[in-house]
């Protein structure tokens, strides 16, 4: 072999090398932090909640306001319910919650939030009728209140957030009773 | 018993895997042939191993063993036995050991066949598949077991595999069943289509991996793994296309390709694995692009690790994603090791893959091949960038954004129609040089005609200049290739003074990669024409009709006729089935019976349509709605789809050329060109 040939056996040369190992590492950061977001089962508790905003479904309000913050709400103990019209566990609280907010609406100091996740308008407008939902409900647009919940499980789960806006309670799957709801909403008193 | 059976199996193959890795490294380095053979015998006996297993689930699975939690979770009693015998890759647990299973045939398969002339490549292809195997049986032995079974321990039931202190076992007396989506024949080979073509991608790879340690980095390793990696991109090829009939057929939206992550995941390995197949030509004929096809090779595997480990550790939310799971952390350190190890070997063995000459044309067929690359590469940057988005921005913006069809419409289009345009001229170029007027000279006939076809497109048809230029292409590269089979059986017709079916047949035969080639780039083109039909031409409506009243959409009329709804115990499903009457024009052509199924077991709705198809287009009525009781109103949604029928009778058509293609037959030792040239160099170097 002349040592022309050789000469063209180059390595690759270190700057590409460190662009790649570069590379490289900056794309499983980034993975890997998305995996650890993943790897949380919910919206840490404890944790004030970041702030999200919410517009009402036509013939929805609340205190005459269609489209609000979570953090307008703030003095108030807040519980959002994440449903769909297709969950067919939701059905099984849905009256429950209703119950619920029978009780307490008038008191003005907790307000129940429904957020529709993944739904058709139709779908959801058949859901409310159905139950007679009269508690302020609200599409979850873009799946953005699912993901700033940090939500991983199904539909339903329901977040309980006390006066200073801090999670303090998370519920995964339908509850069984209104004193279900009603004892964990005393408990954060 | 069977549990308990499967699960031991389970053990016992990782420890035979492993001891397949230990011995196989220990004979590569100590050069022990024994130690290599002993560690080949011990690989070969991972497939039945495994087969014992996977008998054992699906004996679970087939006799409602509900106390298994996976089998309570993907089985019910109303399911036939041959859903649940496909229940096995229905949740994750089982579909990891259906990937090991799978993983450990195409092993066996490749460590069966006779090893004298690659002896020094096959203990580091054990030691590839094995680790890839230890890994997949790792996450299903110690974090997916799909034989772990409900106990009842004090008032709570749990999963465990063993039995805990005081505990009984428990068996819900019927079971989840699996999704109804998933019920439906297509989802009975779509999925295994795809596990088929990503495991077999770990040849390819694996072989690779054995070429950069060895330092033997001539054409064997490709020459050896070009067939399997053929079938590989067949196999995937298939689980694609059967996705997006499935989608088609039972989603209910009209479509058959969402760019959802789950989609692209599998799309992306299949973008490389194509460009791989182009460019591992350019090295057997010319011997350049060495660093190039290993890269692809690498690449391939690594997106099929990469984007199962994307969708299946919950990373990205997709239509497709299995929940939340507790293997994230083990896949993503899998990922980490086979991109470190691949990249550290390529960089430390890149002096000498250098290319054996140099590129000299800017149109020969080298360069072209070259630019087609580029352009998968640039359609892969899309797709990655549109699945990896949502991490950044949620990392930047603290919200998940996720990029949807617009985008990746919008930026792949104009790379496909260059693609297209490529598939046209590639053809007529020469290996070595070609040059404008030899290119020009192959190409007016057929762009002319392809031409006059869009003028007259343009007069009667459409006057969308997107869906003119994509027709354009279309009829351009179809005139082309046409023209390829025409030429060069004419030349053969008139050497070997034979009629020109037998010139064409035997032709086509003396070089199956190039005429199944070609056959592909028609099948593709024909697909094309589906996909501007649905994409471009599409229309839709909706509306609720009393009994007898009528929708009217391009022509068609659709008159609501009667529903009925009832139940059937045994299957477990609900049927909701509307009856309506079609006109062409006034002309009576027949009904359609759009359905909704509603499972019990489930809870889940299935929309199925009632699709009229023709080679014009497909008319595609949807259920969506009905009055309960009086089954008086129903709502119905109808598309009507132009020309989407092109795109499967294009899928069948590529089956046939990958087929023709990948047929075995003998291979010659070397390009007799290239030899000649090898020879030429050695001794002017001497």
């Amino acid at each position: 072999m002349t040592e022309e040939i050789i000469n063209k056996k180059r390595g690759v040369p270190i700057w590409a090398q460190v662009i790649i190992w570069a590379a490289l590492a900056g794309l499983l950061l980034l993975v890997g932090f998305g995996l650890r977001r993943a790897q949380n089962p919910m919206a840490e508790i404890g944790k004030p909640v970041p702030d999200f905003e919410l517009e009402y479904y036509p013939g929805y309000e609340y205190n005459g306001v269609k489209k609000m913050k979570l953090s307008d709400l703030r003095g108030k103990i807040v519980v959002v319910n994440i449903w769909a019209s297709w969950c067919k566990p939701c059905e099984q609280e849905a009256p429950d919650l209703e119950e619920t907010w029978q009780l307490y609406k008038d008191g003005g100091d907790v307000v129940l939030l429904g957020v529709d996740y993944v739904d058709t308008p139709k779908g959801a407008e058949g859901y409310l009728t159905k139950f007679d939902i009269s508690f302020p409900n609200a599409p979850d647009l873009k799946s953005n209140i699912s993901s700033i919940l940090n939500r991983q499980m199904g539909v339903p789960e329901t977040y309980f957030i006390d006066r200073e806006g801090i999670l303090r309670h998370v519920k995964v799957g339908p509850f069984t009773s209104v004193k279900e709801i009603t004892s964990i909403i005393q408990s954060i008193e | 018993m069977f549990a308990e059976f499967g699960y031991g199996i389970l053990v016992v193959s990782f420890l035979v895997a492993m001891y397949s890795l230990i011995a196989a490294v220990y004979g590569a380095i100590e050069k022990s042939a024994a130690m290599v053979e002993s560690s080949r015998r011990a690989m070969l006996l991972t497939f039945p191993l495994l087969s014992l297993s996977a008998a054992a689930l699906v004996y679970l699975l087939v006799n409602n063993h509900f106390e298994v939690a996976f089998v309570y979770e993907v089985t019910s009693r109303s399911m036939p036995t041959y859903l649940k015998v496909t229940a096995w890759w229905g949740g994750q647990a089982g579909s990891l050991l259906f990937w090991a299973w799978l993983l450990a045939a195409f092993t066996s398969a490749v460590t069966i066949r006779k090893w004298e002339r690659d002896i020094e490549f096959l203990p580091w292809v054990i030691v590839v598949n094995s680790i890839t195997l230890l890994f997949f049986l790792g996450m299903v032995v110690f974090y997916e077991n799909p034989f772990t079974r409900f106990w009842l321990v004090g008032g709570s039931v749990e999963p465990h595999m063993f039995a805990p202190l005081n505990a009984t076992l428990f068996a819900a007396p019927d079971g989840n069943g699996l999704n109804p989506l998933l019920r439906h024949p297509g989802m009975v080979i779509h999925p295994p289509m795809l596990y088929l073509g990503f495991v077999a991608y770990v040849i390819p790879y694996s072989f690779a991996m054995a070429a950069l340690i060895t330092g033997r980095t001539d054409d064997r390793w490709i020459r050896l793994t070009r067939r399997w990696s053929l079938w590989a991109w067949l196999f995937l090829s298939f689980g694609l296309v059967l996705g997006g009939r499935w989608a088609y057929d039972v989603l209910g939206w009209g479509g058959y390709w969402g760019w959802d992550p789950v989609e692209i995941a599998a799309f992306m390995p299949w973008l490389t694995g194509t460009a791989f197949l182009h460019s591992v030509m350019i090295q057997e004929k010319r011997g350049l692009f060495k660093h190039w096809n290993m890269i692809l090779v690498i690449l391939t595997y690594s997106l099929v690790i990469f984007g199962t480990f994307l969708t299946r550790s919950g990373v990205l939310s997709s239509v497709h994603a299995f929940a939340n799971s507790p293997i994230g952390p083990f896949f993503m350190a899998f990922v980490s090791l086979t991109l470190v190890v691949s990249i550290a070997l390529v960089i430390w063995r890149w002096p000498i893959l250098q290319g054996e000459t140099e590129m000299n044309s800017m149109l020969s067929r080298e360069a072209l091949f070259l630019l087609n690359n580029l352009l998968f590469m640039s359609v892969l940057v899309v797709c990655f960038w549109g699945v990896v988005s949502p991490l950044a921005s949620e990392l930047f913006t603290n919200q998940k954004v996720t990029l949807g069809p617009p985008f990746y419409e919008r930026a792949t289009a104009p790379i496909f129609a260059a693609l297209m345009f490529l598939m046209g001229v590639a053809p007529l170029s020469a290996w070595g040089h070609s040059t404008i007027q030899t290119l020009g000279r192959a190409i007016w006939k057929s762009a002319l005609a392809a031409l006059v076809l869009t003028v007259i497109l343009f007069i009667t048809y459409t006057q969308n200049y997107i869906a003119l230029i994509g027709f354009f292409l279309i009829a351009l590269v179809l005139l082309v290739t046409l023209q390829e089979f025409w030429r060069a059986a004419r030349a053969r017709q008139r050497a070997q003074s034979e009629n020109f079916f037998t010139a064409l047949t035997r032709l086509m035969g003396r070089n199956r990669r190039r005429y199944g080639g070609y056959i592909i780039h028609i099948s593709m083109m024909l697909m094309a024409i589906g996909i501007l039909g649905i994409e471009i031409f599409q229309t839709e409506t909706q509306g609720a009709l009393a009994q007898g009243e009528q929708l009217n959409i391009e022509g068609y009329t659709v008159e609501y006729r009667e529903l009925a709804s009832w139940p059937d115990e045994g299957e477990g499903v609900n049927y909701t089935r509307a009856v309506v009457d079609v006109y062409e024009n006034g002309i009576y052509l027949g009904e359609l019976t759009p359905r909704i199924d509603y499972y019990f077991d489930s809870q889940q709705n299935m929309t199925i349509p009632g699709n009229r198809s023709t080679l014009k287009d497909d008319l595609y009525v949807l259920l969506v709605d009905w009055e309960p009781v009086s089954n008086a109103g129903a709502t119905f949604k109808i598309y009507v789809n132009p020309l989407v029928n092109w795109m499967w009778i294009g899928s069948l058509l590529f089956f046939i050329g990958v087929i023709f293609a990948a047929w075995p037959d003998r291979d010659p030792a070397e390009e007799p060109v290239r030899a000649a040239r090898k020879a030429h160099q050695s001794s002017a170097a001497d």
